[in-house]
């Protein structure tokens, strides 16, 4: 074998190492991402979920004890009550009284449950509460949250929530909108 | 000699090994894949079962009567209590339903409904508390305890469901009936222009009977006076009667409060009332003749309208009657959680 077919056949054995290494090496970009995509996609989901579920029974009060659904209506922060035992007491140390807190420096959604925070979603850019009346128009709501009568003027709750992953060039944003029920 | 085979070399052995590596990653993915479809498919499943279970709870609501406690559903089908099918209530097809008393004071009228509903192979359980509405009565200008019969009016019928001293409150529906709002759709639509209802009136609804049997007994309990008593209609505080068997109009009448008829009712001449009409049997409207009504009117046994019938939501009126002798009122949700 002469030099210059050993020099051509280093060559070609190295373009085809080359594609092997690029193929192997965009499947690995593309698990990270997929898995990547997946997780975000997950983690909203579950955030969501939780929400209705938080949301959905605020104000369950089996003993007519009058239990408000909303504590707290702010922009960035929302508290749900409900009396889950019927004792006809709201335990404001207990998962009866369950708040979500938007925390824009720390970009994380956070569920209160009781005086337990439990992180829901981190690397999350956008994240808010909007409140509306009973003919569906939006309240505005100062930054300190609104007033017992304000409160009592909600109907839904929404919570927006844009979330955002490393090695991830698009967000998810997400929003879910819950009537909230009071006796007649 | 040369031999062949016997020289080294790297690029098969590194194509095996990168193929391996490709392989690995394409499994990876494949399994990524899977794992997020099935979490997806788990998601469909449990939001349609919930959807099933919040569509049979409002279905199990309407359909409990309209009344002032729930002592009778939470009797169960046979109406008895102390039986063993107390609790039960009748449910949809894909889901159970039960009920059991409230906890706490027995006022304001309230029962616990658990809803079970399955969709898709999901199954979700919510829990309801199930009070009465604020508005007395179906809300309905007209509310009957049947399907009204095609051609039932063959003169003229005038709904108005606003009231213009209570703008800020919801208007009253136009008809309610226990038939599907489909078939109240298209009864409407055959009787055309002799049914009218004004803009602001509320769709058609569906609704139970009015329970007259309780509310006869109710009004003979109260001691409900005789008919001619009643004050001239547009008058507040309006009276209260009742009447044992049928009522043949025959000459001009006025009244105001509620007036509660134990058969038929058969107007022939100018029929003007405020407040709350009442019917066991039929509501019959001669032609020639009118019932006028700034109220509503409650038709258990149906409507038969040869001249001209006009009933306008007067608010004052009908709270005048539900303050006297305390109305019945549909069953409302107000209040639901997700159970686990």
């Amino acid at each position: 074998m002469g030099i210059v077919e050993l020099l051509v056949g280093t060559m070609l054995a190295l373009l085809v190492l080359a594609a092997l290494t690029a193929t192997v090496a965009t499947g690995a970009r593309l698990l990270a991402v997929a898995g990547a995509r997946g997780e975000v996609e997950d983690t909203a989901e579950l955030a969501l979920e939780t929400f209705l579920f938080d949301a959905r029974r605020a104000g369950w009060d089996p003993g007519a004890a009058g239990v408000a659904p909303l504590v707290v209506a702010a922009p960035d922060a929302v508290t749900f009550a409900a009396d889950l035992d019927g004792d006809r007491v709201v335990d404001a140390t207990s998962e009866e009284q369950t708040g979500w807190v938007c925390a824009r420096a720390a970009q994380r959604v956070s569920r209160v449950v009781g005086r337990q925070s439990l992180p829901i979603a981190d690397g999350v850019p956008a994240c808010g509460f909007r409140y509306f009346d009973a003919t569906g128009a939006a309240i505005a709501v100062p930054a300190a949250g609104l007033d017992a009568p304000g409160r009592a003027r909600v109907a839904a709750v929404a919570l927006d929530v844009t979330l955002a992953a490393t090695g991830l060039r698009g967000t998810t944003a997400r929003t879910a909108r819950v009537a909230l029920r009071r006796p007649p | 000699m040369r031999r062949r085979g016997t020289r080294g070399g790297t690029a098969l052995p590194a194509a095996l090994a990168a193929l391996v590596v490709a392989t690995a990653l394409v499994a990876a993915v494949t399994e990524l894949a899977r794992v997020e479809t099935l979490l997806a498919e788990q998601r469909q499943r449990t939001s349609s079962a919930l959807a099933a279970a919040d569509g049979c709870l409002a279905d199990v609501v309407a359909a409990v009567p309209a009344g002032w406690d729930f002592a009778p559903a939470l009797a169960g089908p046979d109406g008895v209590a102390g039986t063993a099918d107390d609790g039960t209530l009748a449910a949809p097809a894909g889901c159970t339903a039960t009920a059991r008393a409230a906890p706490g004071p027995a006022a304001p009228a309230r029962m616990l409904a658990t809803v079970t509903g399955t969709a898709n192979g999901g199954r979700r359980v919510v829990d309801a508390v199930v009070g009465r509405a604020a508005d007395p009565g179906a809300p309905a200008l007209v509310w009957l305890g049947a399907a009204p019969a095609p051609g039932a009016v063959a003169g003229t019928a005038a709904l108005d469901g606003t009231d213009p001293t209570a703008l800020l409150a919801a208007p009253y529906a136009s008809l309610a009936t226990p038939a599907p709002a489909a078939a109240v759709d298209a009864w409407l639509a055959a009787e055309g222009a002799h049914v009218s209802a004004t803009g602001g009136t509320a769709p058609a609804r569906t609704a139970p009977s009015p329970p007259v049997a309780a509310l006869g007994a109710r009004l003979a309990a109260l001691g409900a006076g005789a008919a001619g008593a009643l004050p001239p209609a547009g008058t507040l505080p309006g009276g209260t009667a009742r009447v044992a068997g049928d009522l043949a109009v025959l000459a001009p009448f006025t009244g105001a409060g509620v007036l509660f008829v134990d058969g038929v009712l058969d107007i022939h001449a100018a029929f003007d009332f405020s407040g709350l009409v009442i019917t066991s049997g039929p509501t019959r409207v001669a032609a020639g003749a009118s019932l006028s009504v700034a109220g509503a009117l409650w038709a258990a046994g149906g409507l038969d309208v040869a001249g001209t019938l006009a009933v306008r939501l007067q608010r004052a009126a009908i709270d005048d009657v539900d303050a006297r002798i305390g109305l019945p009122r549909l069953a409302v949700v107000s209040g639901v959680r997700d159970l686990p």
